[in-house]
């Protein structure tokens, strides 16, 4: 099988030809018809997304009818399923529709229309597009929320050559930068969300994805062990104010973006942090400020980085890093993504998934920027710039994906941004107790166990 | 909104002249001048005709208000005693839930603070405005300055005095204004330590040097003459080293009779983690004011490190002496008040949890009560301002003729006459605070929102955003609903005479 395989991604953008060579019932090449497809892609990005569909329409004379419904594409998209009238594919940014869609059945296994195609995922990737040991999605959008960006200029200040590579190093390297007067972090915690994102990528690097699956389910209980070592190992980081710019009060007055600002500021300021977490979207912040950021760790023309934003400054990201005793975690991927589904099936619709499972339309994507595919078979050259290509290569080698914990909290969510900014202002220990049963009574509360 | 009532109760007067709405005391001559427009009809005067055209002529407006007013109401009394889904029946369980939550009592806390403050000093305001406004010259030039901000909405109001309070200098005006005065009184040092963001100049020592006397630092050994001292310093900025001009740091040579040393920043590109070495990339911090210690804590003389850091104290005598480089190298200057935050003017640290929330007055209310001010402090203005035209004004003179003082006049007759409207202005700002909502989603950071959030924000959150519960929501809009009901019977009352 695995020869046949790789032939496959090979042949890449031939598509047509290896659907032609696969053992899928209906799909010698089709010719005409059209196919209707949903998504929450508007403006720029259904620009990107309807270039990228190009090829398969002009090769196969489909028409692809696409229609943007926005980000309550999972809402419109229930009604219409209820209503009887569902699109043929749809391209839906949450897991949890495609497992209840699936369990109602009204989407369509895709395991033998795809065939091999199916390899071109990690199996993190086609367990989250499964339900009950079928594969019903294919991921084709991911994002990445397992990034800290630096400003390598500020790096260089403090002569750290590399960025870290364990949690260890992190705050060795927290040391190192306060040592040469630079402030490490910066943080937008005027409210909780933010916290909840860092503090779920902390969970998630201590105690692994089956536990923070566990978790969100509330199967673990919120003063379970493995929590308190979470807020602990945080507590590093944010409890001493001075790792944080503007000390803990600056935090709280941050909305965002103004974290990135302070890392990455406009022209005529001066960087007043090194680092910032959040999600890949945090690079479009950093190019907005001034289109003199480049990628990577060389500023543009091959300059040297610099920290005023007027030459040639730099911006470049690492991967959220897990202790070392917890390595096992250090590729476990906090983040989001749009999975394609199938609602009906017609040849035009088989024909699309496949074409999507392959690699032709995100790499189309991947080039016009702002997009990062979990396929493997995504060539990194189709990426344009380093940070865009690191981004998309972590999500490929992910060995567990989850989304966002605090998205699957229901009633609950509000206080469970509270009470982690309730954490932030107070990271003692004794706080974390006290603040972990508050949490397990509200999660019970809210989710009704 | 609630500034329609007044405002179109009173606006007759102030274009007429004639006071129909305003309330005056019985027995002044403008109550019953001839020149009211309108008399009241005795009602129920007609036959049944005449009842059913008016009717009908009702039954349009009638309709619409059942729609839009009763039927709410109605339904929001009924989804109170539901659950989140406002289908099962579940009693005075949501009231139980509100009142047993530890936020209704900020919630509530809140609204007092609201309440108390806020309507007094916004008509207050509104009548210093509307007297003085009156005697200068330009004066509708002022008033329409004073008035201008009712015509942003809250949202917009409370964005721009977002960013007038904000935490950074660069940014938010107060502070950049006591920044200024700030750092003119107390002039920040070549090194400054931030200490409201966490900074300490303790962190700064790094090797021979500890924490000295009140904020300075202090050699950790004794040096006597003939001795040289290193002292290690860390945590200094790149930007610094440029503005004090910084150079390569020069180890300092023995000199008989003296006391050398340097004072050095001690992080080596190089060797970014070894402390407590003088390597030769390593730079020697000028500027720095050191005073010479003896033993017991008395100051010898002091003096000043040089461009490569170092320093030299002469002819010390006998004993041994320790270095301090002074407090105020490392003075802070203005770093900010954090005006939207949620840090209690009244002393309540050391209360329970509860009491504290009962009694503390977080500083973003009264942020947000200034920011409330300047938008309705115009409107008042105008209200009272129409009173005051309509005053009689042979009452004044008589005064005067009479010898009353100004402020005798003021006191003893404009107040008293314009009692009524100074009451119908107050009522009116008691209900608009009391269902006071957006100003204070849109000006409070997320982080203070939780201890700035009133009765009308909590029935927002509870009802419209993440995780809806709608019976909750509706037991607190009964509540306010409630609380607003004696303010608004009084209003009536007065208006009605």
């Amino acid at each position: 099988m695995k020869p046949r395989i790789l032939t496959f991604a090979i042949v890449g953008g031939l598509l047509l030809a290896a659907c032609g060579t696969s053992n899928a019932p209906t799909s010698s090449s089709v010719q005409g018809g059209s196919v209707s497809l949903w998504a929450e892609w508007s403006s720029g990005e259904q620009a990107a997304f309807t270039a990228a569909l190009t090829p398969f329409e002009s090769q196969n004379g489909v028409t692809v009818n696409y229609s943007s419904k926005g980000s309550n594409i999972d809402t419109v998209l229930a009604a219409a399923v209820a209503g009887g009238a569902p699109p043929d594919v749809a391209l839906i940014p949450d897991p949890g529709t495609l497992q209840t869609l699936a369990k109602q059945g009204k989407i369509t296994d895709l395991t033998s229309i795809l065939g091999g195609l199916s390899s071109n995922y990690g199996s993190a990737w086609n367990t989250l597009g499964s339900y009950n040991g079928k594969l019903y999605g294919v991921w084709f959008k991911g994002a990445n929320k397992n990034t800290i960006w630096y400003n390598p200029a500020e790096f260089a200040a403090a002569s750290i050559s590399s960025p870290p590579k364990t949690w260890e190093e992190l705050i060795q390297d927290v040391n190192t930068l306060k040592a040469a007067g630079v402030t490490p972090f910066s943080l937008c915690t005027d409210v909780g969300w933010p916290v909840a994102d860092f503090w779920q990528n902390v969970y998630l690097k201590t105690a692994g994805a089956d536990k923070y699956n566990a978790l969100a389910a509330h199967s673990v209980k919120w003063t379970d062990p493995t929590v308190t070592t979470a807020f602990t190992t945080m507590a590093q980081l944010v409890g001493t104010p001075s790792n944080l710019a503007g000390g803990l009060q600056g935090s709280l007055s941050n909305a965002y973006p103004a974290c990135v600002d302070k890392v990455f500021p406009k022209a005529g300021a001066q960087p007043q942090a090194a680092m910032v977490f959040e999600g890949d979207f945090v690079a479009t912040e950093i190019t907005g400020n001034s289109k003199n950021y480049t990628p990577g760790t060389t500023g543009s023309g091959g300059a040297s980085c610099t920290t005023d934003p007027s030459k040639t400054p730099c911006y470049n990201f690492f991967d959220f890093p897990a202790p070392s005793a917890n390595s096992a975690n250090s590729a476990a991927i906090q983040g989001a993504g749009d999975v394609a589904v199938m609602l009906k099936d017609t040849p035009q619709s088989e024909a699309l998934i496949k074409y999507l499972a392959g690699p032709d339309a995100a790499a189309i994507w991947a080039h016009l920027g702002g997009f990062a595919s979990p396929n493997k078979k995504v060539p990194a050259s189709a990426y344009p710039d380093p940070v865009s290509k690191g981004i998309a290569q972590a999500l490929v080698g992910a060995s567990s994906f989850v989304f966002s914990l605090d998205d699957l909290q229901g009633t609950w969510e509000k206080n469970m941004w509270q009470d982690l900014l309730d954490y932030l202002k107070n990271p003692s220990s004794s706080s974390i107790s006290s603040i972990e049963a508050t949490m397990d009574q509200q999660a019970t509360a809210g989710l009704g166990h | 909104m609630s500034s329609r009532s007044p405002g179109r109760e009173l606006a007759p007067p102030a274009e007429t002249g004639v006071p129909t709405g305003v309330p005056t005391p019985a027995g002044t001559p403008v109550a019953t001048s001839p020149a009211v427009p309108f008399t009241r009809k005795p009602a129920g005067g007609g036959g049944w005709r005449d009842q059913f055209g008016s009717l009908l002529f009702l039954a349009p407006a009638a309709i619409w208000l059942l729609a839009i007013t009763i039927y709410p109401v109605v339904a929001t009394f009924r989804n109170s005693l539901y659950d989140e889904t406002a289908t099962n029946y579940v009693g005075l369980g949501n009231y139980k839930s509100v009142f047993s939550t530890a936020s209704i009592i900020v919630n509530f806390r809140n609204n007092v603070i609201w309440v108390v403050v806020f309507p007094f000093v916004v008509t207050f305001l509104g009548l210093l405005f509307a007297v003085l406004t009156e005697r200068i010259r330009w004066s509708t030039a002022f008033k329409a300055i004073i008035f201008m901000p009712i015509v942003f909405s809250a949202t917009a109001s409370a964005l721009i005095w977002r960013t007038i309070f904000d935490l950074d200098p660069h940014v938010g005006m107060v502070n950049a204004a006591v920044q200024t005065a700030s750092d003119w009184v107390n002039p920040p040092g070549l090194y400054p330590v931030n200490v409201s963001a966490g900074q300490t100049v303790a962190a700064l020592a790094s090797s021979g040097l500890g924490p000295g006397a009140s904020g300075s630092l202090q050699s950790t050994s004794t040096a006597a003459a003939g001795d040289t001292v290193e002292l290690g310093l860390i945590g200094i900025n790149a930007a610094t080293l440029q503005v004090v001009g910084a150079q390569t740091a020069v180890p300092p040579s023995p000199s008989s009779g003296a006391i050398t040393g340097l004072v050095y920043r001690d992080f080596s590109p190089s060797h970014p983690t070894v402390r407590g070495q003088v390597f030769p990339d390593e730079v020697g911090l000028p500027g720095l004011r050191l005073t010479l210690l003896r033993g017991d804590g008395t100051s010898v003389t002091s003096t000043t490190t040089d461009q490569h850091g170092d320093f030299r104290f002469e002819n010390v005598g006998s004993g041994s002496f320790q270095v301090q480089i002074d407090a105020k190298n490392f003075q802070s200057g203005f770093t900010g008040i954090f005006w939207l935050g949620s840090q209690s003017l009244t002393p309540t640290s050391h209360l329970s949890e509860t009491a504290q929330a009962l009694l503390s007055v977080p500083l973003v209310d009264l942020a947000m009560i200034v920011a409330y001010l300047w938008m309705w402090a115009g409107f008042a203005m105008v209200v009272i301002g129409a009173g005051l035209t309509s005053l009689n004004r042979e009452l004044l003179e008589a005064g005067r003729v009479d010898g009353a003082t100004e402020g005798q006049i003021f006191r003893r007759i404009t107040m008293p006459l314009l009692a009524p409207v100074l009451v119908v202005v107050l009522v009116t700002m008691i209900i608009n605070v009391l269902k006071i909502f957006d100003i204070i989603l849109n000006m409070a950071p997320g982080s203070s929102q939780g201890d700035a959030s009133t009765l009308a924000l909590a029935m927002y959150n509870d009802g419209f955003t993440g995780g809806i519960h709608s019976g909750l929501s509706s037991a607190l809009a009964v509540i306010l609903f409630l609380l607003v009901i004696p303010a608004m019977v009084s209003n009536l009352r007065r208006i009605r005479g």
